[in-house]
């Protein structure tokens, strides 16, 4: 009987010493002190904190507190704070700019409007795409950080070996035959593809293209004649036996490692995959632009890339405000996260670093960052709106009924109709 | 001739035995492999599988980012701890629906059991707001306290009870026994195997639970294993290494803590066999 009891005091305590524990601490600005929170993934946590100690030089008082959450994490977490009021939100959120516009759509008090705090100065600094990615209605709800301009990582030794000249390839079409020659002498595929969960070269055709999923308006363009054209290609690609399919994000890096496709179409960020993962190819390396449909079209193209929103509901509005403008707008901070973090900065001011000159040896001393500099200012608007997953799963479905034999224009037209239904949008007739 | 027969299906049987714990124990060998060799290995062709020497540089990357000390911790006290309480809690609860007659019991019951059909991801937002109210954002309570009336453990508690003797309690009632005695002397003790899966069961739920520790910690300092390893998935640059090393010390408890209720298990067996 007295164990029992001791059992249930010690159960009791136990509970109250949980309860007890708490390890509150709201940052309270008692002599002007001041701590930022930020949530954010991977390299941009040590970004934001090296920027932080640069930013001190003039600004003693502040400092910040980055939470490194895993990328789709981030969102969960946003979500739910929002949801639930905003409540337990940091002051600054990193946001990939595929789901900004379904933040600002779904939670349209959640955000600062960083026009009203001043941003609209710096409009100029920034590619035009990005600019649109991060405001709506004409007022900034994002600052914009990185971006992802697209390119060919390609393996030279593979190249050499069936003896094509990256130079000479300028259309889609030229990289058809090379990939025919590629596969002939060496056995290798052209490029990588999940061919049946994921679209991101289709993606980057369209963007290409100048079209997307959906129009300015927020209208369907799946069945835009020069969506039919992009998914006709890949089909090419495809009946070719030119496309190795890949399983998912670590099948890409498999592919990438061990040699067994000549090119990837990626955007720029995928470099730091390439040099943390095959580390063993060092050399072997070049990018060169996506090829244009046409002979003397557009090249350009974007992948990828992401913005910093301040949180409405933050105490620290201002001070937060004040410690992005110089995160996303200083160009020294913007060449610190690109040479340390390798986040491709869209601020253009920072492309006049060395850095963007710089031969880079792993990828054969090309200077790669160069090419991709050059590029962000011809890269057109990927209208993502608030429905981007329900287009991203639709486009995904038309691409592997495509490789499934169906004709592309049908199986865009099935995606759209469909993609109209579950969004109640309008859908383009051509 | 007969001889001859029986070891041949003898070794026919252990073959097919080898094979399945060969498919089922290679993932942790070779996420044991992935944690000693460097990040692009486990790429390369043909695939790597004999240990390499990085598992110090992996271990030490691995520290750097997540905190293995502090993480380990984290997660050790709010599975043990939540183990303890909702043991206690739920073994209670289930005595009171198997053994106690009263008002309404099954009704509360089937209630109980219907509650685990509404999904999880219903519950968080009502769940959240009523933590951020309470001030408890952030904190182990947080994590702790919301399931430790956990439907299914009370459940199979119920189910372990009904089968216990009523005519035992009785007679310990007429012995002057009190109700908490009748339950800790009487009743306990013959449920340890019961005990045992249902702590197993508790741990591995709390150990593995991702969503709720991710939206109710928010500093890296009170992350428990499973959010802290997610942390090292960004976008494009994932060292996996690290996440193999990560990954193979996260099976590490969840293994000692089955082993060491093993024996009741086995025990509970074996006693079922023999009883009567």
């Amino acid at each position: 009987m007295k164990k029992f009891k001791i059992i249930v005091l010690m159960i009791m305590a136990l509970s109250l010493f949980v309860v007890g524990c708490s390890s509150s601490d709201e940052g309270s600005s008692e002599d002007g002190k001041v701590e930022l929170v930020a949530w954010a993934w991977n390299v941009n946590v040590g970004a934001l904190e090296d920027a932080m100690t640069m930013y001190q030089e003039e600004n003693p008082n502040i400092s910040i507190k980055v939470e490194d959450i895993g990328r789709s994490d981030v969102y969960d977490k946003l979500s739910t704070g929002l949801a639930a009021g905003g409540v337990g939100l940091p002051d600054i959120v990193l946001v990939e700019d595929d789901r900004i516009q379904s933040y600002l759509e779904a939670f349209p008090k959640g955000f600062a409007n960083l026009s009203e705090l001043g941003f609209d100065q710096h409009k100029q600094n920034f590619p035009n795409f990005k600019n649109e990615l991060a405001s709506l209605n004409d007022s900034y709800y994002a600052m914009p950080f990185d971006a992802g301009p697209g390119g060919m990582f390609y393996r030279r030794s593979i190249f050499n070996e069936a003896g094509v000249d990256v130079d000479s390839i300028e259309t889609w079409d030229d990289f058809f035959e090379a990939g025919k020659e590629i596969k002939e002498k060496t056995g290798v595929y052209a490029m990588s593809l999940d061919k049946f969960k994921d679209d991101p070269t289709f993606r980057m055709m369209l963007n290409q293209l100048g079209i997307f999923y959906f129009d300015e308006a927020g209208n369907i363009d799946l069945t835009h004649p020069k969506a039919v054209q992009a998914m006709e290609m890949i089909k090419k690609f495809g009946e070719a036996d030119l496309i190795k399919d890949v399983d998912g994000w670590n099948g890409t890096v498999s592919a990438t490692v061990d040699g067994s496709t000549a090119a990837i179409p990626f955007g720029a960020w995928y470099y730091g995959t390439i040099i943390d993962q095959a580390k063993d190819t060092a050399g072997d390396w070049g990018v060169f632009l996506l090829p244009a449909f046409e002979e003397g079209g557009n090249r350009a193209s974007n992948l990828g890339g992401s913005s910093f929103m301040v949180l409405e509901a933050s105490k620290k509005k201002q001070a937060a405000y004040e410690f992005m403008e110089f995160f996303t707008t200083e160009s020294d901070v913007q060449i610190m996260a690109m040479k340390d973090y390798g986040l491709f900065p869209s601020l253009s001011s920072a492309y006049e670093a060395d850095i963007f000159t710089e031969e880079i040896e792993f990828f054969g001393n090309q200077p790669i960052w160069k090419l991709f500099a050059d590029e962000m200012a011809d890269v057109e608007t990927p209208y993502f709106t608030k429905d981007f997953s329900i287009g991203l799963d639709e486009a995904i479905k038309a691409q592997a009924s495509v490789f499934n034999g169906e004709d592309p224009a049908t199986a865009l037209q099935e995606s759209a109709n469909r993609l109209a239904d579950r969004t109640e949008r309008e859908l383009n007739q051509y | 001739m007969k001889k001859r027969n029986v070891k041949v299906r003898k070794f026919g049987l252990y073959f097919l035995l080898l094979v399945g714990a060969l498919i089922s124990l290679f993932p942790f060998y070779w996420s044991a492999i992935g944690a000693t060799n460097e990040s692009g290995s486990m790429f390369t062709k043909p695939p790597t599988l004999i240990p390499g020497n990085q598992l110090l540089e992996n271990m030490s990357n691995l520290n750097e980012q997540i905190g293995i000390g502090r993480v380990m911790f984290n997660s050790l006290f709010i599975s043990i701890t939540y183990t303890i309480i909702a043991l206690f809690v739920c073994s209670m609860a289930s005595y009171a629906f198997a053994k106690f007659k009263f008002k309404g019991r099954d009704i509360i019951f089937t209630i109980f059991l219907l509650s685990m059909m509404v999904p999880y991801h219903a519950t968080i937002i009502p769940l959240f707001k009523m933590m951020a109210s309470w001030g408890w954002l952030n904190q182990y309570q947080a994590v702790i306290l919301p399931n430790i009336a956990y439907p299914f453990a009370i459940f199979l508690m119920r189910q372990n009870m009904l089968a216990f003797p009523t005519a035992l309690i009785e007679a310990s009632r007429i012995d002057g026994a009190s109700e908490w005695k009748i339950f800790y002397k009487v009743v306990l003790p013959s449920m340890k195997p019961a005990l045992a899966a249902t702590a197993i069961f508790l741990f591995m739920y709390q150990w593995n639970s991702f969503l709720w520790p991710l939206i109710a910690l928010s500093s890296t300092d009170m992350y428990t294993f499973p959010v802290a390893l997610s942390s090292l998935f960004g976008l494009s640059r994932i060292d996996y290494g690290q996440v193999m090393t990560g990954v193979t010390l996260a099976t590490v408890p969840i293994i000692i803590f089955f082993l060491s209720l093993q024996r009741y298990f086995i025990s509970g067996m074996l006693g079922s066999a023999l009883k009567e």
